[in-house]
């Protein structure tokens, strides 16, 4: 039923020579869709804006039923669709205070409109701004966003966002018109701010070059899009080889007293072939050997190679259990207990 | 070991920041300072109450120690030799370098504002982070945490050892 006031109105609009109405035929004739109904409702912000109230109050409310007020100024201007919809009734009611002729207040709405045109654009273009955010992608957002910041400041930011928060619909009907007027103000804006808008984004984009190495380097960090997500696994990470770090050093703590007197040696020779992926070369314990003669080297040196196992559950696990067995048959080589 | 003391207006820097070290120079490094303090203590401490702290502080130090070309590393041993001295006062400043306020970075005010909270908790993790902009503290963060993952495997290691 709305969609089919709203083609009556469309046809009584166009009928008048009107620069709203010219606007209109220059968005009909880009071929996108619901061209139609966009069209219709584009003209609403500023015929609202002719009402004198509050832009957003009126947009919130009054939106869905611009398609009868827009009826009400061509030949179908009655109070039949009122009952309806109570809200309606208000509306047609602060239209129909002014009373007048149709083709009178088109005239006068032409009027004001065109008067209120700077006051409109600007909080379309704020509205536009938060469609584009909606419905483009990032990038040009943030290049969009970051000449509106730097334009305005940002408490102007935040007070479009509010308001543009509640006027979705609309700002996705007027994006017509925003478009035409956003293109020039664009580059006239771009011009000017280029170099607070090209340091911004180059500092933006090495703030992500080094979020992407940091996502390399956390395990995990894939999975998870957005900033908000990685910066929650960085953090988790940090916070669980942290904790680790304590843990062991706890553990050590506890065993210190049993700390070899060669394990300098041993674990420079661990490290080595961990990250060589060689195996070690067992020449050089000979403080080992005076320990436990009967112990092989080469197994300790395999052994070594086991004992770097980054799967922590197992391996910090398996020493603590095999702590006894190995103390009580320090020459049997078999029962070290060590993974392999 | 020298105590640098870190001026607020100074900028926090490492030296070659985006060079990662060899895992192997660090670790060898690395046990090279944690085992002889771990001897030492053993020795020095004749009743066996080698103090789960104590350890704590050699480990934190050996970790200082063998990657002092970041500035994390800067801070730990800062942080590290205060606590030695408790009477002397620290230089480490509270009022860091704050996040400042990105504007318009991304859609929603709300979206903006949980980010720079974790970006705050992560600086909070980092030694010294507090201090440092957000681009340093990222950088310095990967490095930390290679460093952290290198610490935990000589750990490791070391436990494993011993049992």
């Amino acid at each position: 039923m709305l969609e089919s006031l709203v083609s009556l109105e469309c046809m009584s609009l166009s009928s008048m020579d009107v620069s709203v109405l010219e606007r209109l035929k220059w968005l009909q004739q880009q071929p996108q869709q619901q061209q139609q109904v966009r069209s219709s409702t584009n003209a609403s912000p500023e015929l609202l804006q002719f009402h004198g109230t509050n832009n957003d109050e009126l947009l919130q409310s009054t939106f869905s039923h611009f398609q009868m007020l827009g009826s009400g100024f061509g030949p179908n201007y009655n109070m039949g669709f009122g009952p309806s919809h109570e809200t309606m009734d208000g509306c047609i009611s602060r239209t129909s205070s002014c009373q007048m002729d149709p083709a009178d207040t088109m005239g006068i709405i032409l009027k004001n409109s065109e008067e209120n045109i700077a006051i409109s654009l600007k909080n379309k273009r704020k509205s536009e701004v938060k469609t584009r955010e909606e419905e483009k992608t990032e990038k040009k957002i943030k290049v969009e966003a970051e000449t509106e910041s730097n334009m305005k400041g940002k408490s102007n930011m935040s007070n479009t966002e509010a308001s543009s928060d509640t006027s979705k619909q609309t700002s996705k009907g007027a994006s017509e018109i925003q478009k035409l007027d956003y293109i020039h103000v664009r580059a006239r804006r771009g011009q000017a701010t280029d170099r607070h808008s090209l340091a911004e984004r180059a500092r933006r984009e090495k703030i992500s070059k080094k979020m992407k190495y940091l996502q390399d380097l956390v395990p995990g960090c894939n999975k998870v899009t957005g900033r908000a997500g990685m910066l929650d696994e960085i953090i988790n990470y940090v916070q669980s080889l942290q904790r680790q770090v304590e843990f062991l050093s706890m553990k050590l703590a506890v065993l210190n007293p049993e700390l070899e007197l060669a394990m300098e040696d041993l674990s420079v020779k661990q490290f080595q072939a961990y990250f060589t992926n060689l195996p070690v070369v067992a020449a050089s314990k000979p403080s080992i050997m005076i320990d436990a003669p009967l112990f092989p080297l080469d197994q300790q040196g395999s052994l070594d190679l086991s004992v770097i196992n980054p799967n922590q559950a197992t391996s910090i696990e398996a020493p603590s259990a095999s702590w006894e067995t190995q103390s009580q048959s320090l020459y049997n080589t078999s029962s070290l207990g060590f993974q392999y | 070991m020298e105590r640098q003391i870190i001026n607020k207006k100074k900028r926090v820097f490492s030296v070659e920041p985006n060079k990662i070290p060899p895992s192997e120079v660090f670790t060898r490094k690395y046990t090279s300072h944690l085992v002889p303090a771990l001897k030492k203590l053993n020795m020095n401490k004749n009743s066996s109450q080698v103090n789960q702290l104590t350890v704590k502080h050699e480990v934190d130090m050996a970790l200082a120690l063998s990657a002092q070309e970041f500035a994390w590393s800067r801070f730990l041993l800062q942080k590290l030799s205060s606590s030695n001295n408790p009477t002397t006062a620290t230089s480490s400043s509270s009022n860091g370098i704050r996040i400042q306020e990105r504007s318009g970075k991304e859609g929603g005010g709300d979206e903006d504002g949980e980010i720079e909270e974790k970006l705050r908790e992560l600086q909070k993790l980092l030694p010294g982070g507090e201090e440092m902009n957000v681009e340093e503290m990222l950088s310095e963060i990967g490095t930390y945490i290679k460093c952290l993952e290198l610490q935990t495997i000589a750990l490791k290691s070391m436990v494993q050892d011993t049992t």
